[in-house]
């Protein structure tokens, strides 16, 4: 009996051990969150910009970290120093706009002056609200 | 007359005046602190600004834009040790103490000395580090690599051991 117990918890053990194991190193080094399963705050990029100018700390506790999706008029498309797709999205101040990351080339390449909306992740305030893995979706 | 000694004095403002602002919002800073195991990341929405005749620079970047390949790890960095919903952001301003040495209209690589204030963390510390200025067609990208002690900014029971004492940050900015 005392074998048996002692038995079942070494397997006990070496399950939780090797679940750890895999979730550390195997699961977590190949899975990353992504926007398009989140559920989102949407919001346009107009408002996102004037929130974060009146109050960041208040705006960072709204959206640091969370997935959003975001509408606006894009502003400008360029690529970043690893050849990803950045947009800037338009809001009222032309100093201060939303400026995101694609996570990955999207079908139809955002073009400026055109509407768009993103799925993203909010990662704070520099000059712009900045977004990355962002995925372009329909509305 | 009047007007040809007032466009000489323009011209002449002009060119003392002359500076440009150089600026990138898709900067690259990366840092590595493996020890045993690989601690590696990569944050590609550096937003900087550099003048050239004064050498004024300015890196700010957002903790959470940085991406590890474990995502597992990337939680672990914002939550237990940079505390990115407190401390979203880090930055350096300071100034390249020797931008006379370097031609923006001739190709090369400069090399540069770079002074200023670090703040990751909330701590402020004041560091140098060298790089190099690389021109090439007007185009103009700052380099840098340099080391921080870990625990001059943040705590953390796990360095010195599976983390680093110190990290390398490596910077690699083309600016616009």
């Amino acid at each position: 009996m005392k074998k048996k117990i002692v038995l079942s918890l070494l397997l006990l053990g070496l399950i939780t051990g090797a679940g750890t194991w895999y979730y550390v190193f195997v699961y977590s080094a190949n899975h990353h969150r992504s926007a398009a399963e989140e559920k989102t705050i949407d919001i346009a990029a107009t408002q996102l910009v004037t929130e974060y100018q009146t109050n960041e700390s208040a705006s960072n506790a709204k959206y640091l970290n969370k997935a959003l999706k975001i509408v606006g008029e894009v502003s400008e498309v360029k690529k970043d120093q690893e050849g990803k797709t950045t947009v800037t999205i338009k809001s009222n101040d032309a100093f201060a706009n939303v400026f995101c990351t694609l996570q990955s080339p999207s079908a139809t390449s955002p073009t400026v002056g055109s509407k768009i909306c993103l799925k993203g992740f909010c990662t704070g305030f520099l000059s712009d609200v900045v977004i990355k893995d962002a995925i372009v979706v329909t509305e | 007359m009047k007007l040809f000694f007032a466009s000489i004095f323009m011209l002449v403002s002009i060119s003392i005046f002359a500076q440009k602002t150089y600026s990138t919002k898709t900067g690259q800073i990366s840092f590595d602190a493996s020890a045993t195991v690989d601690i590696k990341a990569v944050n590609n929405q550096v937003d900087s600004k550099f003048i050239d005749n004064t050498g004024q620079m300015i890196f700010s970047l957002l903790i959470k834009s940085f991406k590890f390949a474990n995502g597992l790890m990337e939680d672990h960095f914002n939550e237990n040790y940079m505390e990115s919903t407190k401390f979203p952001k880090a930055d350096f301003k300071g100034y390249i103490s020797n931008i006379a040495s370097v031609n923006f209209t001739k190709n090369g690589t400069y090399p540069v000395n770079a002074d200023g204030t670090l703040t990751i963390h909330g701590v402020a510390k004041k560091i140098t580090a060298p790089g190099t200025i690389t021109v090439s067609n007007g185009k103009v990208t700052i380099k840098t690599l340099f080391k921080i002690k870990l625990k001059d900014f943040i705590t953390g029971s796990y360095i010195g051991s599976q983390i680093a004492e110190e990290a390398a940050i490596t910077v690699n900015c083309e600016y616009q």
